[in-house]
């Protein structure tokens, strides 16, 4: 690529696949946009990588859901390459050497439950049907602009109505069950459900995942239930791998988006935003080089958005505070393995069907609230909770021959360690990971080839996720819709005119959604319907 | 002879109920289980020539307009100087003083940081201001999800307004700040563990939630309804001790006409036709009446009261799904002496622990603290609220003696090994002592008599369902249109003629009277009909 002085109509910071995602909208609509990326490949967080010859990872984003339909369906996406491969199970060991399963199955899965409880059996179908229609009643709210409900404007009090409108259509009984999601945690209310402990663990597992709290904590219900809310091909509560790992998700949007005419630059870190009277110009990379656009559009966390792309005088002070409070607080760790052979679970021995979903060391909820405790006091947990998959038995092509990927999500691991993340920190971390994991799959140590292990530490410094937060920002209730990353500030603007947000940190943020990454082209584009200003 | 209405329950909302409507000329019956009226808000004789508060230490917000409307003053209501500081103990010799004045607060404060100090009086004009805004809504019925009369869309639209009122960036801070954790709060204001750990306690007040559990901030702002900027756990402090509250709405309530009637306890409402047609005592006396107001909570009032089979499932069900899950207890000393606290600096220097004791040295203590009962255990160093009332009421106690009142957290109503026996109750009581030793040494050597109650004792003794001070616990699920359940928050339930107005409803403890209040005009409206 030619450093000549080229003009953009946009710039977009960070070719993670929100940044992606909305470039490539961009160009649709006849934009001319670049995108910049500090690494020497696309992708942030959904990256696939060969860490050890042979052997391919999802290094840090493993599963995908959340990607929005609409998004797969404008950037074409399967020509481009995606590809998702369903993920149907889920096997918790329980410590007394037996297990629950969760089949995609629906006949398989009711058996399996009566075994624990008929009781639950019975109840888990209305639990999975108001999930369904809870997960209905805020899908709108995803696809929405939220609109600042401060606000006088034609444009913030028709999107208030609309929102009004919404939630008056779901009628009371359905709006009570969505004040509870939002305000109770996932322990308490998988207990109005449920009496298998195992189950209740299982699921409230997804409740945490990527905050800085407990399963017995006030707002984990939500975050269960924004993972419910995955969605494959119109199909609720699927989830599944991207063939190739999730950086060919990351490839397959970089890949529409130059088709529709964007230019992607690697190895090109941003140093910060050119501003001339209150107006982006355009940005100054590390290397000194300036490029020019009147529209710039930050895919990175709001911390970086606000605080490093732009010098404080740029912003007004209670922003600069409200981003300075915004909580990051990453609380989970990555551990990547190579496999000479297959686990072998001793509760379930063998290769069955199972090694091809999930397993979840969620053995009980006091089990996840121990792990939590340790992370408390700054320590990483003692038995931490694990979400385990093996690509390779789905992918082959992510391993040699009769070898295997496992991917280990872990936690917690405070980003804020007391005495902070050294290497031997780093490996003891690792260590306890692999004995937690042992106990259940006691092969395990002889079947590794190769480890790695990710910090909190370690995703700050690769993929610039502040304090290693996966959603960049916790997807705390007083940091969504209007709140995120900042009242008055969450329609994917800033103070600086022509200077975006379409980072994870934005409304509706978490996952591989790609969601801010389209809303903020819309609006970007004056398409979103809501408020202009 | 029929009565309009029997109230089930002679605390301050029953007593508060049947006042209201016996001035608006109905005959009203007050049957209360107990020896004396109060509920949970009495003063007890705990040893010869000592009273105590036994159950709660704090009565809560007592709205002017119930005082007003009441005449408490005239049936004897004395309130003693009601704004005291928060002594705060960080060991036998070090303490944090927060005067109700911010600005003598910020002095003290200065000593552990000066930027806290600086920012304390913004501090407390912020909790003074958001929970301004929770006042509006207690009183009044609590708002519905699915307005469809003009009058609802009117109210509705009178808080929308004075949420507006509160300005864009304080109703945005007001809405951000509710489902927060206290621990997140404070961290965004201070640095200091001493001043983190004295406010921070009243964000897990009655409640089993640490402090970094999401919605404690809403706690703080509840327990600061109706307080100055500044004056944190803030008591009602009334001549005679708390239970002189209910004594004076007792009297105002006789004096309007209603009836109130001792150790009465009600063994079910009676049914015709599926409408109430009064109560039966556990004596199997029948008292007749066309309505019924039970303050008892609701899940003893539709499961036990009631025949829960006569009822909708899906409300059994809703019921059943009420958390209580009481964690606190109680001890109650009758003193020789007044016990040394570091911070009560010179010998008969009394003023800094004449208001509230806390034993909540930093925001880890009290998260430690409450890691115990998730497991089912009593915390090992609990948090301790204590309070001295007969510095302020010698009459509380012999001359040169004193009653000191100590609420713990946390005591799990529900043990993991065990049950809450004589033994448990004992150890509860040691464990009480030797954490107050370690603040306040010597005190051992002043207990001249002592009571100790579980989350059992307080079921038991004040009918308080799993030990939950408030009839359900205060929580943002439970309260405002959630409040006793989804649906029938407006003090009428399905069953026609029943009424719910305790605690367990909008808007919930700590606010005095305030369900009862608000239910009246409910039960005349009906009348009405």
């Amino acid at each position: 690529m030619s450093p000549s002085p080229k003009r953009y109509d946009a710039i977009v910071i960070g070719g993670g696949h929100n940044g992606l995602v909305n470039a490539a909208y961009l160009a649709r609509a006849g934009k001319k946009v670049l995108v910049l990326e500090r690494r020497e490949r696309v992708g942030g967080a959904a990256v696939t990588e060969e860490v050890f010859p042979g052997f391919r990872f999802s290094v840090y984003s493993y599963v995908v859901s959340l990607l929005r339909p609409e998004i797969i369906r404008d950037l074409d996406l399967p020509r481009h390459g995606l590809h998702i491969l369903p993920l149907e199970s889920t096997v918790t060991p329980t410590l007394d050497g037996g297990y629950l399963a969760q089949w995609g199955d629906h006949d398989q899965n009711r058996r399996e439950l009566y075994r624990h409880s008929p009781r639950d059996a019975d109840a888990y179908d209305d639990f999975g049907q108001l999930m369904y229609h809870m997960a209905y009643a805020v899908r709108p709210i995803l696809s929405m602009v939220p609109p600042d409900p401060t606000s006088l404007s034609p444009g913030d009090l028709r999107g208030m109505l609309r929102l009004g409108r919404h939630m008056r259509s779901l009628g009371a009984e359905r709006f009570h069950a969505l004040h509870k999601l939002m305000t109770m945690s996932s322990a308490d209310f998988l207990d109005e459900w449920f009496e298998t402990d195992v189950l209740k663990a299982t699921k409230s597992a997804s409740g945490i995942i990527g905050t800085f709290l407990g399963p017995r904590s006030p707002g984990t219900a939500y975050v269960l239930l924004h993972h419910y809310m995955g969605e494959l091909d119109g199909v609720f509560r699927a989830w599944g791998f991207a063939k190739g790992g999730t950086g060919s998700v990351s490839e397959s949007i970089a890949s529409s988006a130059r088709a529709f005419g964007t230019d992607i630059r690697t190895d090109a870190p941003v140093a910060r935003v050119l501003v001339k009277g209150g107006r982006a110009t355009g940005v100054v990379l590390e290397s000194g080089e300036e490029i020019l656009a009147p529209i710039v559009v930050s895919g990175l966390d709001p911390r970086r958005t606000f605080l490093q792309m732009l010098e404080p005088k740029e912003l007004p002070d209670d922003l600069v505070e409200t981003i300075r409070r915004y909580k990051f607080r990453g609380s989970s760790g990555k551990v990547n393995l190579a496999l000479s052979e297959l686990p072998n679970f001793t509760c379930m021995p063998g290769t069955g069907a199972h090694l091809r979903g999930a397993m979840s060391i969620s053995p009980s909820l006091d089990y996840v609230e121990h792990a939590f405790d340790d992370a408390k006091y700054g320590d990483f947990s003692r038995r931490p909770y694990m979400d385990i998959v093996i690509p390779s038995m789905i992918d082959p092509s992510m391993a040699p021959p009769g070898k295997h990927v496992m991917s280990i999500f872990v936690q917690y691991a405070p980003y804020d360690l007391t005495g902070g993340w050294t290497d031997a920190k780093r490996e003891a971390f690792g260590d306890t990971v692999i004995d937690t994991l042992a106990q259940f799959a006691p092969n395990i140590k002889a079947a590794i080839l190769h480890r790695q292990v990710i910090t909190p530490a370690d995703i700050e410094r690769v993929t610039g996720l502040s304090e290693g937060n996966i959603f960049a920002g916790e997807l705390a209730l007083h940091q969504l819709f209007f709140f995120r990353p900042a009242p008055a500030w969450s329609r994917y603007r800033t103070p600086v005119h022509g200077y975006f947000q379409c980072g994870a940190g934005t409304h509706p943020g978490g996952g591989i959604m790609g969601a801010s990454g389209r809303l903020a082209a819309l609006e970007i584009l004056g398409k979103s319907g809501g408020a202009k200003s | 002879m029929t009565h309009d209405v029997v109230v089930i329950g002679g605390g301050l909302n029953g007593l508060v109920v049947a006042t209201y409507l016996a001035k608006a000329g109905r005959r009203v019956l007050v049957l209360e289980r107990r020896t004396s009226v109060g509920g949970s808000t009495v003063t007890e004789e705990i040893a010869p020539g000592f009273r105590c508060d036994t159950c709660l230490h704090d009565a809560g917000w007592l709205s002017p307009r119930i005082a007003r409307d009441l005449e408490l003053e005239r049936h004897g209501l004395v309130v003693l100087r009601p704004e005291r500081g928060v002594l705060a103990p960080l060991s036998a010799t070090d303490a944090l003083y927060l005067d109700p004045d911010p600005v003598s607060a910020a002095d003290a404060i200065r000593h552990f940081s000066p930027a806290d100090a600086k920012r304390w009086p913004d501090f407390t004009a912020l909790v003074a201001e958001l929970s301004g805004f929770l006042e509006a809504l207690y009183t009044a019925p609590p708002p519905r999800v699915d307005a469809d009369t003009l009058a609802e869309h009117v109210t509705m639209l009178g808080l929308g307004r004075r949420l507006r009122k509160l300005g864009k960036a304080r109703m945005v801070q007001l809405l951000r700040t509710l489902p927060m954790s206290v621990a997140e709060l404070l961290d965004d204001w201070f640095e200091s563990d001493a001043v983190k750990g004295a406010v921070g306690a009243q964000g897990i007040t009655r409640i089993c939630q640490g402090p970094r559990s999401g919605g404690t901030a809403f706690v703080l702002l509840h327990h600061a309804v109706g307080r100055r900027a500044g004056a944190f756990r803030a008591p009602l402090v009334v001549r005679g001790g708390t239970g002189a509250l209910a004594t004076a709405i007792a009297a105002s309530a006789r004096a309007a006409g209603v009836e109130v009637r001792t150790q009465a306890d009600v063994a079910r409402v009676r049914l015709e036709h599926g409408r109430v047609t009064g109560v039966v005592l556990r004596t199997g006396e029948e008292i007749a009446s066309r309505q019924v107001a039970s303050t008892t909570d609701a899940r003893t009032t539709f499961l036990e009261l009631c025949d829960p089979s006569q009822l909708d499932p899906a409300l059994v069900r809703a019921v059943r799904t009420i958390r209580f899950r009481g964690a606190w207890a109680k001890m109650n000393l009758a003193l020789s002496g007044l016990p040394r606290f570091a911070g009560s600096r010179t010998e008969g220097d009394d003023a800094h622990v004449r208001g509230t004791i806390s034993i909540a040295p930093s925001l880890d203590y009290l998260e430690r603290a409450y890691d115990a009962t998730k497991y089912g255990q009593v915390s090992a160093q609990p948090y301790l609220e204590v309070r001295v009332p007969s510095l302020d009421d010698p009459s509380l106690a012999p001359a040169g003696k004193h009653v000191m009142s100590v609420h713990m957290q946390y005591a799990p109503y529900a043990l993991r090994d065990g049950t809450w026996d004589g033994a448990a109750r004992t150890s509860l009581g040691n464990g009480i002592m030797r954490t107050l030793e370690q603040y306040a040494p010597g005190i051992g050597g002043l207990v001249q008599a002592q009571q100790v109650l579980s989350p059992l004792d307080l079921e038991q003794t004040f009918a308080l369902p799993e030990g939950n001070a408030y009839q359900g616990e205060l929580t943002l699920d439970q309260i405002l249109f959630m409040r006793p359940v989804a649906g029938w928050s407006r003090y009428r339930t399905p069953v026609p003629g029943l009424y719910l107005c305790g605690t367990g409803s909008h808007p919930g403890g700590a606010i005095a009277g305030g369900a009862g209040a608000l239910a009246a005009p409910e039960l005349l409206k009906e009348a009405r009909d």
